[in-house]
């Protein structure tokens, strides 16, 4: 009998993968073959590594078409391969445990007047974990263009598998989210938003284990948690080719998790050819009501996850652009090359370093 | 403590909403140059912007308000 779930369960991932792959094939030679207004390829690939023993490669293809001035698509393929190294991993599997996540995702837009229209979707799959999503925007300028005001909506059905046992839980979301974006001035722009995200279901991990009275067991979470989030974003530009740039976002959730994000940027055009920015952002959270380092007598909820643990960190952004006057490798003027390299420090041991390298290619 | 930080963003969201709609400038097509840069573009780089939001939420227990969370995943 679990031979066959097992069975049922490879072929179902086995097809969703092989759908995820087709649907992505079939959308590049679709927008390919067309003959598209304006279009841009984005070939990224990211490496991440961290000090609990992940390490991850993500390749993605992100491709933008116009069919017309009205209609466009968006395509974005990806690969996350995973060397779960992890703690909870490292438990049952002491060299480590391969995974990959493959996602596709697809947008189909379309202008009316001075409304823009989203209409779009994720698939998302891994080893126990499979998601989906869709989404819907609307967005409508005014003031000449100067104001703009969008409004969004996602829906994601997300299904975590028990590993190591077959049973698979269930976890519905619906964010939704709305943005108003100023034009201040010829030189600054600012934006205000809104974010309301919803989570029902098993929310949970069922890697983690945390000590009750001495004895390590997988924790127990509310199956409800309301989101908020409210941030303010500005752009300035300065003379002579510089940029700043300043994020601030205020977080509450109804797991008494709250947090503050500040980032501060800058970026330089050296030449016309090179851009150079950096950035720094602070990081600081409150831990979830029930979240304790170890856990004694009959408490009602119990996590070891370390999210839900308060702490602070910094994240150093360091990014280069190299946009050639005359294209670059043979490829359409316009061609850039971009690498951004990030480090993450928290307050609680927990230290990654991410290098993305991409190139983005209009024709 | 907490809850008193949470009304004072959401009075600072709406003193500012109202000096924006003030503000409302009106910048004309042709002066729209540096509003035009990437660099001033929010998520100019979707696809960045959405790689840094995910592997940001799978290690922090806050998540949204730059756009959308999409799916989940193990992110063990």
């Amino acid at each position: 009998m679990q031979v066959r779930q097992r069975r049922g369960r490879s072929a179902r991932v086995g097809t969703s993968l092989g759908l995820i792959g087709l649907l992505a094939v079939l959308a590049l030679v679709a927008v390919t073959g067309l003959d598209w207004a304006q279009s841009t390829l984005y070939v990224q690939l990211h490496s991440f590594g961290d000090t609990r023993g992940v390490t991850v490669l993500s390749p993605l293809v992100d491709l933008e078409k116009d069919f017309s001035d009205r209609t466009g698509l968006r395509v974005k393929f990806g690969v996350d391969a995973v060397t779960a190294a992890s703690d909870a991993c490292a438990r049952c599997h002491p060299q480590g445990a391969q995974d990959r996540r493959t996602y596709a995702d697809f947008a189909l837009l379309r202008k009316l007047g001075s409304a823009r229209l989203e209409l779009g979707g994720e698939i998302s799959r891994e080893n126990f974990y499979a998601s989906e999503s869709v989404t819907a925007s609307l967005s409508r300028d005014f003031n000449r263009g100067n104001t703009t005001i969008a409004g969004a909506y996602s829906f994601s059905l997300n299904n975590p598998e028990l590993h190591p046992s077959r049973n698979v839980e269930q976890q519905i979301s619906h964010d939704a989210s709305i943005a108003l974006t100023q034009t201040l001035s010829k030189t600054t722009i600012v934006q205000l938003s809104y974010d309301f995200n919803r989570i029902s279901g098993y929310q949970s991990s069922p890697f983690l284990r945390t000590s009750v009275n001495g004895q390590m067991v997988l924790g127990v979470v509310p199956d409800l948690r309301n989101r908020q989030a409210v941030s303010v974003r500005v752009r300035q530009a300065l003379h002579a080719g510089t940029y700043l740039q300043a994020d601030f976002r205020h977080y509450f959730d109804s797991w008494s998790v709250g947090s503050n994000t500040l980032s501060l940027g800058a970026s330089h055009y050296f030449s016309p050819v090179w851009l150079v920015g950096f950035s720094y952002r602070w990081y600081d959270q409150t831990g979830a009501f029930f979240y304790q380092p170890e856990y004694f007598g009959t408490p009602e909820y119990f996590t070891a996850d370390y999210r839900l643990a308060p702490f602070s960190s910094g994240l150093y952004t360091g990014r280069v652009v190299y946009t050639p006057e005359d294209g670059l490798f043979g490829l359409p003027k316009g061609t850039a090359l971009e690498f951004q390299y990030d480090r993450y420090v928290g307050s609680n041991q927990f230290q990654a370093a991410v290098f993305s390298g991409g190139l983005r290619i209009p024709f | 403590m907490r809850q008193r930080t949470r009304v004072m963003v959401l009075v600072g969201g709406v003193v500012l909403c109202s000096a924006l709609a003030a503000s409302c400038a009106t910048v004309q097509p042709w002066e729209r140059r540096e509003l035009a840069n990437p660099c001033m573009v929010f998520d100019a780089s979707a696809a960045q912007a959405a790689y840094d939001a995910h592997w940001q939420s799978a290690r922090e227990g806050s998540a949204g308000g730059f756009g959308f969370q999409g799916g989940g995943c193990g992110c063990k």
